[in-house]
């Protein structure tokens, strides 16, 4: 447990000791090896590449489009509006959404701008998308999804941005899956998340619930890093910035309360 | 489409490591965040005595609660003392953010000359082991005079403690004999009894 603590901030209690095991099994069954100490001297010398398999598979992927639609309201109605108040038109507008798990969020954000910004044309937006867990990358660029994850979205929506495919699945169309880019991003490493840049909007939900408090300090951290001064960034509705870290303001708009890193200067 | 994707790495980095003495606050930021080795305390510890700027020193009290040793909570315990209500908010969060440490330094916060300290470390047994919280706050239950630390004993007692406690609680509320500790202890003894 500890070893999945500092390669990913993820903390499993004793009350999650059967997922722990379960999923340790897994991963001796697929390399072979007989006992958890062979597995381990494995892991430890990453043979194979081992250490990302096990990341992997301790990574929970489950989401699906326009999930807490609420803060896809508020991005269009306030957060870009804010914004791009003193900006020039074709000026960039970056949003990250990290963890993006299989690609589900990035490309809802990407929906949602074009059907309901009216400035969507007006700026350059660049969507990012990024996870430690590299299987949900692959298939996030893949970008093939089943009836679950598209059980929100409107029909007309699924008929204007997927394409069907096989077994009950749809394809996103060519044009935004390239609009998105994807990374590999440990939410504890900043030699992982600083390259990405600044961003307007940053979407961490429902995984600061995994980490410990000292992981969410330092993710807090990273994160602030990450946002332009005067940036937002949105958690999953049982998060609270204001329980992790006094860096961010709590801003609150009609649809959702959020944190906002102050304006330069403002913090001397 | 008027959404664009850009190559990696597109942006440059945000900040990066200068020194703790840095001129700008993001200097100073940059090398709080990259000192983390047991080694670094001393000198996190010095710059967190005279650091004026809230952000730096909440990058310096987790680079310290990153660290989680002995002398690193050590490092931070003494701010929980501090008049600067800010600074002793982020030191106790900081504290609870290593609670290995906080265990081993808990018994000597709590037998502090200065009762707010004493008032305050109760607070942090909520995050070191059940066992280990129930025994001190009960032993701090059987010696303290000032009513109002035995109180805050009490209010995590009702949180985390065990049926041992139950003695404890009532030896406290006889000898106050005061209305609202002796109502206190009993509402703790019942949530106590009810987790049996």
């Amino acid at each position: 447990m500890e070893f999945v603590y500092r390669r990913t901030g993820m903390i499993f209690t004793e009350a999650k000791r059967y997922y722990v095991e379960r999923r340790i099994a897994d991963r001796m069954e697929a390399v072979g090896s007989a006992t958890f100490a062979s597995y381990f001297a494995r892991l430890r010398t990453d043979q194979g590449g081992e250490v990302e398999q096990f990341i992997n598979a301790f990574t929970v992927n489950e989401t699906y489009f326009y999930r807490e639609e609420h803060q896809l309201k508020c991005l269009t109605t306030d957060l870009l509006e804010e914004r791009v108040r003193r900006r020039a038109p074709s000026d960039a507008v970056r949003i990250w959404s990290v963890p993006c798990s299989t690609g589900e969020e990035p490309y809802s954000l990407a929906i949602w701008l074009l059907e309901n910004w009216r400035r969507v044309d007006a700026y350059e937006i660049e969507i990012v998308g990024s996870d430690i867990d590299t299987k949900a990358l692959r298939a996030a660029e893949e970008g093939v999804f089943g009836k679950r994850a598209l059980m929100r979205l409107p029909a007309e929506l699924v008929e204007r941005y997927f394409v069907p495919a096989e077994d009950e699945q749809w394809r996103i169309l060519d044009d935004l899956r390239q609009s998105v880019r994807f990374s590999q991003v440990n939410l504890m490493d900043p030699a992982q998340t600083r390259p990405n840049g600044r961003f307007d909007v940053i979407f961490c939900r429902n995984v600061l619930i995994y980490f410990d408090d000292t992981a969410r300090r330092i993710a807090a951290e990273n994160l602030y890093e990450n946002l332009a001064p005067g940036g937002f960034i949105c958690l999953g509705h049982t998060e609270s910035m204001s329980r992790i870290s006094p860096l961010f303001e709590v801003r609150r708009f009609a649809d959702a309360i959020l944190y906002q890193r102050p304006i330069e200067g403002s913090d001397g | 489409m008027p959404l664009i994707r850009k190559p990696d790495a597109a942006a440059p980095a945000p900040e990066t490591a200068s020194d703790l003495a840095g001129a700008s606050a993001d200097a100073r930021w940059a090398a709080a965040r990259a000192m983390t080795a047991p080694g670094d305390v001393d000198a996190l510890a010095k710059a967190l005595s005279h650091e004026q700027n809230p952000r730096v020193r909440e990058a310096i009290l987790t680079s310290l609660a990153r660290i989680g040793t002995r002398q690193s909570a050590g490092a931070v315990a003494p701010l929980i003392a501090s008049d600067d209500a800010q600074l002793r908010a982020g030191a106790l969060d900081a504290l609870r953010a290593m609670p290995g440490a906080v265990a081993e330094l808990l018994p000597a916060l709590l037998t502090d000359a200065d009762a707010d300290v004493r008032l305050l470390a109760c607070e942090l047994a909520r995050v070191i082991p059940e066992g280990a919280a129930t025994a001190m706050m009960c032993d701090l239950l059987d010696r303290e005079t000032e009513v109002n630390v035995c109180a805050s004993a009490i209010e995590v007692l009702t949180e985390v403690g065990s049926p041992e406690a139950l003695p404890a609680l009532e030896r406290c509320a006889t000898r106050f004999a005061d209305p609202f500790l002796t109502f206190s202890a009993r509402v703790a003894a019942e949530r106590i009894g009810g987790r049996r």
